[in-house]
């Protein structure tokens, strides 16, 4: 790594990129929140929506936006997207070993120096592969939990809502540890304006935290 | 100052992935809605079924109609409407009229006044 500080901006995310993990975010936050006020019978929640039935009603068409959305995303960014998985499903020596390090995030975890690593570290790649299936989990079971009810057995029911929740968890679970990570970590949040706001991230920055990337971008220039 | 942007289009390899990934995507999506599909399939054979075996129960009956049973009319012409067939007769209505929930205790009151009647 050079120790002359890079001036400049890296594009990191486009506009249609961004515009995507906003209605998904969006979309996530209402499917959860009224999702947990099913599970637990949560009145409060319910009423925020206008009552179980609405709630019942604002969750299953925000299902439909939360499946769309990507559809139509990767339908009209193909090439983004096939770099992305790409991307996440190449795991290299360098990923092991940010792996073995948790890429210096981890306070009890003494790292000289983090591996290289590409547009996204081993750590973003396996979040974006568990949030594939993830989201493949919950629509898959989702969908027949609203239109086939009354024509599927009760047991595969029951199973589609024990996938459904427990999906759901991890999900919530894996997106609060995401937002810490990408908006309040002191290491790392500066991604939060990148995929948020315009898209952009210092060279420098990314120089330091995306280095094989980084290199490739600079081949490019 | 520079601004860096990514290479547009994509690699083979990458297309290769990209495709893949939809292609197993699609599979998954394909299985889980014949699933689906087969089951309504199966669900509105069920009920074409079922209602066709009570239309088969119903026209296998001999007496299909209330009001032509010979043993109603016999009641009727002997005791509900006497010497007639008066189907809303006042005996008939406050016997064979029921109520339901809170109108029940008024209803027993009301058939206490008759009992001498019936």
């Amino acid at each position: 790594m050079s120790e002359d500080v890079i001036k400049g901006k890296v594009l990191k995310h486009d506009t249609q990129t961004r515009t995507m993990h906003w209605i998904h975010l969006l979309a996530f936050l209402i499917l959860g929140i009224t999702g947990i006020g099913f599970y637990w019978d949560i009145a409060g929640i319910a009423n925020i929506f206008g009552g179980p039935a609405n709630s019942s009603l604002v969750h299953r068409w925000t299902g439909v936006v939360f499946t769309v959305a990507p559809i139509l995303y990767i339908l009209l960014n193909f090439d983004r997207f096939s770099r992305f998985v790409d991307t996440i499903t190449s795991f290299s020596k360098d990923d092991f070993a940010w792996l073995k390090t948790m890429g210096g995030y981890v306070p009890f975890i003494k790292v000289e120096e983090v591996p290289p690593q590409e547009k996204y570290n081993a750590g973003q790649k396996i979040l974006g592969i568990l949030i594939i299936i993830g989201c493949l989990l919950i629509i898959l079971t989702g969908f027949p939990m609203w239109l086939w009810r009354d024509v599927v057995a009760p047991a595969t029911l029951a199973l589609c809502y024990n996938i459904h929740f427990w999906t759901a968890i991890i999900m919530i679970l894996l997106v609060l540890g995401h937002f810490f990570l990408a908006a309040i970590h002191p290491k790392s949040r500066v991604e939060f304006s990148s995929m948020m706001l315009d898209g952009y991230i210092d060279a420098q920055i990314t120089a330091e935290h995306n280095a094989k990337w980084f290199a490739e971008l600079q081949k490019t220039e | 100052m520079s601004i860096f942007t990514e290479k547009v289009g994509m690699t083979r390899r990458q297309f290769l992935k990209g495709t893949g990934m939809l292609a197993v995507v699609a599979i998954v999506s394909g299985v889980f809605a014949k699933i689906g599909f087969d089951a309504f399939a199966a669900s509105d054979e069920y009920i074409a079924q079922r209602a066709a075996g009570l239309y088969t129960l119903d026209e296998q009956m001999t007496i299909r109609k209330s009001h032509e049973n010979p043993e109603i009319i016999q009641i009727y012409e002997e005791f509900l409407s006497p010497g007639e067939q008066k189907y809303l007769s006042e005996k008939a209505h406050h016997l064979l009229h029921t109520k339901y929930g809170k109108d029940i205790p008024s209803f027993i009151d009301e058939l206490k006044q008759h009992q001498d009647v019936a």
